[in-house]
């Protein structure tokens, strides 16, 4: 069923139809039997006062004209001798006189004509009276006719005021289905009718105690997500502050540095963890706003120069004035850190990386491209898998980490509806990493 | 240089402690927030680390504390939460610099070196990196002793890249800078005065990220 409304409106004109012909058979009977009785009686009438009319006469046999060409009488002696007859009538006796007075149906000249024979005892006369029966017919059809054209013409005119009244019937439950369908990806706050009907009540019920959970539930896990974060960085952070006091005071430094290796592997896969969690589509309750891309890469790279520093590698970006896209600050900032980090991870000393933002036909394109050993092609849906990492843990860089960079970078690219592919850069020679974010759609 | 440090973890700020006073700063630490806004009250220090998740009151009312107490007192707030709106939170309500935790000591130390540079050109004091020296107070700038003529604007950006020495600043920031400054600022304004600045300047004291933001790097 496509539309409630059309279904209404369908159903309820097939059953005013419905209605209607029944009721106007149901007429078109009435009529008939009615029309019969009446023409009897005047048929028995006619007979009567013509038996009157020649009771103290010899018929007239040639003086009998009558106009109608769908009534006419004969006078019969016993003997069977035509006294007189109308001018349309037969000479012939077309009935039998088999009973004293009756009615009776006989065919004569190409019609079916309903009879009424009398009985003139004094006399010893039969007068027989007959009318064409179709005409009787005719009245009931012209009488059954006269009420259908009205309502024929009134049918579309039904339609058209019941398509209203359903239209404002079901209002309410448009309206519902607006609010719903307007509400952002992070709004969950109740939906709010006006007079909201009996049987949509416990939808909006039902609806709003949905979302108040779900508020609830969503709340909850962020808190426990804030305060899981909070109870995990703060030891590492104690961690870190009393290695590098251990380091200021030890004059054997490198015998510190599997500890100092260890900890912040230990620091990098607590912030993995925590941000794979933060990302995940069923967790995101994502801002949407316009952002420059170009400003977030500027600001990425800024603050993860230090790194780049330490390998001496060569980073640069080039983007065309604007490059807008639709979405979360945060989230965004995850995705071009995660790429960037990963780049300058995997890219040897003095090594180069390429940054650009482009916009095709609207969409906008960041490609992040690498001087470093690039990725087999066998590996490039395995790598958006969490905790894979190519060679296991003994990663030809030397590298930390735990193989969850690109599922998180997976994770926002989803919620973002872009498209991420890999490939090999063909200037540089390494990995050559591509999100396409999709069109932004004018706000209405 | 006075380091108040409001933190309520007792083993970060000990080991804090130490390694702030190891750098030749002076430390006071406290673990509350009401503490903290009462000792600022009281005397101003010259840097405050400030944690945002304190036990009595939220850090940011602290923060706000102390804006009204002093304008331009440096805040380094400290975070383990890593929401974006904490980070726009604290820059708003007038943090100088944020760090999220777990943080490297050498990030937190340079980023400590950043105020102790803005608050001696605050002073009217000189800052020198290399052979570049500039006088906030006269304007001026000597580049291996020889004083140099800079037009306001250039000298602007000169400052604020050598008070920032270590650290990217993007082309963002510096136009926003500029901005701040009540000064008009076209498409190509930063790249033109940074090449008026490098001739005036030893070689590779600015250096390009390309497409990303200027450098100098301390020394």
């Amino acid at each position: 069923m496509k539309s409630i409304r059309t279904y209404l409106l369908l159903a309820l004109l097939a059953i005013i139809t419905l209605v209607t012909f029944v009721s106007l058979l149901q007429g078109y009977q009435s009529s008939i039997s009615k029309a019969h009785q009446l023409f009897d009686e005047r048929l028995q009438n006619m007979a009567e006062v013509i038996a009157i009319a020649n009771q103290s006469s010899q018929p007239q046999s040639t003086s009998n004209d009558i106009h109608s060409p769908s009534v006419f009488f004969q006078i019969w002696q016993d003997d069977s001798t035509l006294l007189a007859r109308s001018n349309n009538a037969p000479d012939t006796l077309l009935t039998t006189f088999d009973s004293i007075t009756g009615f009776k149906d006989i065919n004569f000249a190409n019609y079916r004509w309903r009879t009424f024979t009398l009985r003139d005892e004094a006399l010893q006369r039969w007068i027989i009276t007959a009318e064409r029966t179709d005409i009787r017919y005719g009245l009931a059809e012209n009488v059954v006719l006269a009420s259908i054209v009205p309502i024929v013409l009134a049918i579309p005119i039904a339609a058209f005021i019941i398509w209203i009244a359903i239209g404002l019937g079901l209002k309410p439950l448009r309206d519902l289905a607006t609010q719903l369908s307007r509400k952002q990806a992070d709004d969950l706050s109740p939906v709010l009718l006006k007079d909201t009907p009996d049987e949509l009540s416990q939808l909006v019920t039902t609806t709003n105690e949905l979302l108040m959970r779900l508020n609830t539930a969503f709340t909850r896990e962020q808190q426990f997500s804030a305060d899981a974060a909070h109870e995990l960085r703060t030891p590492i952070s104690i961690l870190k502050v009393q290695l590098h006091n251990l380091q200021a005071d030890n004059k054997n430094k490198l015998a510190l540095q599997p500890l100092a290796n260890g900890i912040d592997r230990m620091g990098q896969v607590i912030e993995q963890i925590l941000s794979l969690y933060r990302h995940s589509p069923d967790q995101a309750l994502l801002k949407q706003e316009q952002l420059d891309l170009a400003a977030i890469v500027q600001q990425v790279i800024a603050e993860q120069y230090d790194l780049i520093v330490q390998k001496n590698q060569k980073i640069s970006l080039s983007n065309k004035s604007e490059c807008l896209v639709k979405g979360d600050q945060f989230a965004l900032e995850t995705l071009v850190q995660n790429l960037i980090v990963n780049a300058s991870k995997y890219t040897p000393h003095n090594g180069e990386i390429l940054v650009s933002i482009n916009s095709i036909n609207n969409n906008v394109n960041l490609i992040v491209e690498d001087s470093g050993p690039g990725i087999d092609e066998s590996q490039y849906d395995r790598v958006f898998e969490r905790f894979y990492r190519i060679h296991g843990d003994r990663h030809d860089s030397n590298s930390l980490g735990c193989g969850l960079g690109l599922a998180i970078v997976k994770h926002i690219v989803l919620v973002h509806n872009a498209d991420i592919s890999l490939d090999t850069s063909s200037s540089l020679g390494g990995l050559k990493v591509d999100v396409l974010f999709p069109l932004i759609k004018e706000q209405l | 240089m006075q380091v108040l440090l409001i933190e309520d973890d007792p083993a970060l700020a000990q080991a804090l402690t130490q390694t702030l006073k190891r750098e030749g700063f002076t430390v006071n630490h406290l673990a509350e927030g009401k503490q903290g806004i009462l000792a600022v009250q009281t005397e101003l220090p010259d840097i405050v680390i400030l944690d945002l998740g304190l036990p009595d009151i939220d850090g940011t009312e602290v923060l706000k504390a102390i804006r009204i107490e002093s304008a331009d007192l440096p805040v380094l707030v400290l975070t383990a939460r890593t929401s974006l709106d904490d980070k726009v939170k604290g820059l708003d309500l007038g943090a100088d610099d944020y760090l999220a935790k777990p943080f490297e000591v050498d990030e937190l130390l340079a980023r400590l070196r950043v105020f102790e540079r803005r608050a001696s050109t605050l002073k009217h004091a000189g800052l020198t990196i290399g052979e570049v020296s500039i006088d906030s107070a006269s304007h001026q700038v000597t580049v291996s002793g020889e004083p140099i003529d800079f037009s306001r604007r250039e000298f602007m950006l000169l400052k604020a890249m050598m008070e920032n020495s270590g650290r990217v600043q993007t082309r963002d920031s510096l136009e926003s800078k500029l901005y701040s400054w009540g000064e008009e600022v076209s498409s190509n304004t930063i790249e033109v005065h940074i090449h008026h600045l490098r001739k005036k300047l030893p070689n590779q004291f600015i250096q390009t990220l390309r497409g990303i933001g200027y450098i100098v790097k301390p020394l």
